[in-house]
């Protein structure tokens, strides 16, 4: 007999194309230079994917882009706005200025309005004035100009974190003193370091590998402080701004 | 394929899109997109959104995004707001605050919700950012257009219809967004309160958003129609005080705008807390003390233990 | 007329069951259990068995605790690793020791692994898997070595090496292909370790140190933190805060001490004595 309990009993089936990969990323402006750093984890559940997966990727000589969320539309997305620079190069003989590639990243994310990209996108780099820049987007493309930000899995333990060590929110400064508006790059580094071994510690969707990309504005050198932790420089086209990457361990457990 | 599912599309509006997609290309990529025109150039000749290929893309998309009917939902559209608007005998005042909320987390505390449209015309931001940070970027491209066609600026009453017209044809589709249209024409400093239902309506205050009962508290017992340029002014910002003060999803800091016949002027950034224990500031218009800490405890503790004798 | 309101004495209170089952129903969250979503492990080797699991608490996400103890005390040569629920392992474990203690001490004899299987089972089956605690039970008694799963609805399993909790595919893997029957107790050790590491590192639920724990007719050796496979790294920088950093609204500085000023009474010149009696 054939079985008539699907037709009995109607049963319904939903699309649902999102996931979520864990991990977290975090981006920090200077005065002039710019640190943007994701771990390299990649998990589903309760079990690792990758434990060596990009969250961070250089766009121009002094825009780099990291993703989080759903790394499938992570990967697409970053696929596609590399793309589109490519374009921009090719007709302008340039690249694209940081504000513009911002812009250009709203436009493409809330082009997903209605079928969006789960994807959490932080932009960091150099401006056209010189100056560290970082810019933050929500799924759908609304964004902000902002000195630091974090996002992700562990987005709530280092947010917090870092509005008190970066911003000096709920620190009032001695008499006479004030806070300064921008840190130098060895202390962004080491704040940047310890909330990710911070986050490894207590949330379980974070650890493996660190990335941090540094990206310095024209004319500008790296302290001695930072040349001595070896960060390897990328290839860039002139005497423009200079990115360069440091590699970390983080626990694997 | 996509001719059959249309057949069996559940709205109007959703078949509507749905042909709309079939002309553009994949990702609506055409010649216009290319170089300088960035994203918008697509826009101008007709929709280029992606759409789901389900039977119904709004209940997916609600499915997915709507953080009220379930919080665990992945997609998190930041939500939560204070922002207001009056007209007045010197012009517009618009004052709003700064937090952006998901869920109990706050997701930022130095969002722009007003947004510099031109320069004689300010929206505010209510509901889905990006939809109104889009929207009214857009918007700023269409007056633009009316100007260089008609060689005059467009009125407020003409934006604010344009947007409107615009958010009324997706109707439905889940966008989010309770703005006030302001500025200053022909007819004198205006405004016009614009939502995402299709409402727009014209009128001299308005506020707008989760803590719009609070600021409304405050406007309607200070209000006046020939107030003084700094009374205006420090209304808005003791408004947004009082909703940032007793509003969970609503606070940080204020920024306060002043659209006169020349255009608008951004007055200031005031912080909440500072407003409450210090107040704003030496500004034109403040008290020159905290609006909410020293007024309710000053010499008015229950036990105040004598002072050490030397 | 009035009537008597009949409460359980003892026990688990159900009167909000039905309210949180309806609050649920309706999207409402309910506060999360600590779960241990853990690695545990057992297997059996020459003189006995050998347990083992890992030190990591979690809620949801977020790690709850770095180096909780997993391996619970049932009696002196029976022990029983806990995954699930953090405080129902906890707890029914520790009803049962108490209740094996109390056995033994009537009836006089070392008390038997399978009594605190069945134990065990009888109060998982009786309340119907609300109470979440999925056990790996081993011990030596009079009749030899036995190692028991005991899942949280109550049904059990008795074989020679056994694994639970989040990381237990993991762990399994390690088993199968690395255990064979009479191990020395060292190459058991080592295996045991072998397991939880495998959860340690390759499930998220699972992590930091492992704990064993060797049992055999004459002796149990409780391993804790037997090896730490992920110590703290130090941070790069020292978060002290500066005195003064604080804001505040009113500064009032008191004086804690009492002073005290004291007279003698002068009762000679009355020339009445103070009645002390």
């Amino acid at each position: 007999m054939p079985d008539m309990s699907a037709i009995a009993n109607p049963q319904q089936r939903q699309f649902n194309p999102y996931a979520e990969n864990g991990g977290t990323i975090l981006a920090v402006a200077g005065a002039d230079f710019t640190v943007i750093a994701g771990d390299t984890r990649q998990s589903e559940g309760y079990s690792i994917q990758t434990r060596y997966a990009s969250k961070v990727f250089r766009l121009t000589d002094r825009a780099v882009l990291a993703v989080n969320g759903f790394a499938a539309d992570g990967n697409m997305f970053v696929k596609k706005v590399k793309q589109r620079l490519e374009w921009y190069r090719h007709n302008h003989a340039k690249d694209m200025p940081l504000r513009s590639i911002a812009r250009l990243i709203q436009t493409m994310l809330y082009a997903q309005r209605f079928f969006p990209y789960y994807v959490y996108n932080i932009l960091g780099g150099i401006e056209e004035d010189g100056t560290g820049a970082v810019y933050s987007f929500d799924p759908v493309g609304s964004y902000e100009r902002e000195a630091c930000r974090a996002a992700g899995a562990a987005q709530s333990l280092l947010q917090p974190f870092l509005d008190n060590q970066i911003y000096f929110k709920n620190q009032t400064a001695a008499r006479g003193y004030s806070h300064p508006a921008h840190l130098p790059l060895p202390d962004v580094l080491s704040i940047v370091i310890d909330s990710f071994t911070s986050a490894t510690e207590r949330h379980i969707e974070v650890g493996d590998g660190l990335e941090m990309y540094i990206v310095m504005a024209k004319g500008q050198t790296l302290p001695d402080a930072v040349t001595n932790l070896l960060p390897e420089e990328l290839p860039s086209t002139g005497d423009g701004e200079r990115v360069f990457v440091l590699k970390r361990d983080l626990k694997k457990d | 394929m996509n001719a059959l599912l249309s057949k069996f599309s559940a709205t109007d509006a959703d078949s509507e899109i749905r042909t709309a997609m079939d002309l553009a290309e994949e990702d609506g990529l055409t010649d216009a997109m290319w170089g300088s025109q960035a994203g918008f150039g697509q826009l101008v000749q007709g929709h280029a959104f992606n759409i789901p290929a389900v039977p119904n893309p709004t209940a997916f998309l609600r499915l997915h995004t709507d953080d009220h009917a379930d919080p665990n939902c992945k997609i998190k559209i930041q939500h939560g707001t204070t922002t207001l608007a009056f007209r007045f005998q010197g012009g517009v005042i618009v004052a709003v605050d700064s937090r952006a909320t998901a869920g109990s987390y706050i997701a930022s505390g130095t969002v722009k919700k007003v947004i510099e449209i031109n320069p004689y015309l300010l929206g505010t931001m209510a509901g889905g950012a990006a939809d109104c940070q889009y929207w009214e970027t857009y918007l700023g491209i269409q007056c633009r257009l009316h100007e260089l066609r008609n060689r005059e600026r467009i009125s407020v009453a003409a934006a604010s219809k344009y947007l409107s017209n615009l958010v009324y044809s997706y109707k439905g589709m889940g966008l989010s967004m309770g703005t006030m249209i302001c500025g200053w024409d022909k007819t004198g400093p205006t405004i016009f309160y614009v939502d995402s239902d299709g409402s727009r309506l014209k009128g001299d205050l308005f506020s707008v958003g989760s803590g719009s009962t609070f600021a409304y508290g405050v406007l309607d017992q200070g209000y006046r129609w020939d107030l003084t340029d700094e009374e205006a002014q420090e209304l808005g910002r003791r408004s947004i005080y009082a909703a940032g003060h007793r509003d969970a999803f609503s606070g940080n800091t204020c920024n306060l705008y002043h659209v006169k016949e020349d255009g608008w002027r951004f007055i200031g950034n005031y912080d909440i807390t500072k407003m409450h224990y210090d107040g704003p500031g030496a500004v034109p218009g403040s008290l020159g003390s905290g609006y909410g800490y020293d007024v309710r405890t000053d010499n008015r503790f229950s036990v105040l233990p004598k002072p050490v004798s030397a | 007329m009035s009537t008597a309101i009949h409460l359980p004495r003892s026990g688990f209170d159900f009167s909000n069951a039905n309210r949180n089952a309806f609050l649920e129903g309706k999207g409402v969250k309910m506060p999360k259990a600590t779960s241990t979503g853990t690695t545990i492990v057992g297997c059996l080797f020459k003189d006995g068995i050998v347990l083992g699991a890992d030190t990591r608490a979690t809620a949801g996400p977020i790690v709850a605790d770095k180096n909780c103890e997993k391996i619970h005390y049932i009696s002196e040569s029976i022990r029983c690793c806990g995954a699930g629920t953090a405080a129902d392992t906890e707890f029914v474990t520790a009803l049962i020791s108490s209740n094996i203690e109390l056995h033994a001490l009537s009836t006089g004899r070392k008390p038997r692994v399978v009594t605190a299987m069945t134990m065990l089972k009888q109060r998982l089956f009786q309340y119907q898997g609300h109470i979440g605690a999925a056990l790996v039970l081993g011990g030596v008694d009079a009749t030899g070595a036995h190692l028991f799963t005991i899942h949280p609805h109550g049904s059990t399993d008795k074989l020679p090496y056994v694994t639970m909790g989040s990381g237990s595919l993991a762990a399994m893997a390690v088993f199968e292909s690395g255990w064979r029957p009479s191990l020395e107790r060292e190459q058991a050790l080592q295996l045991v370790v072998a397991a939880i590491s495998a959860g340690i590192f390759n499930d998220l639920g699972s992590g930091s140190n492992v704990d064993a724990c060797v049992i055999t007719a004459t002796h149990t050796e409780m391993l804790r933190n037997y090896v730490m496979p992920n110590v703290r790294v130090e941070k790069e920088r020292k978060y002290g805060f500066r005195r003064g950093t604080t804001a505040w609204t009113r500064e009032n500085v008191r004086d804690m001490v009492v002073s005290e000023e004291s007279r003698p009474i002068a009762t000679a010149a009355s020339g009445e004595a103070m009645d002390t009696s």
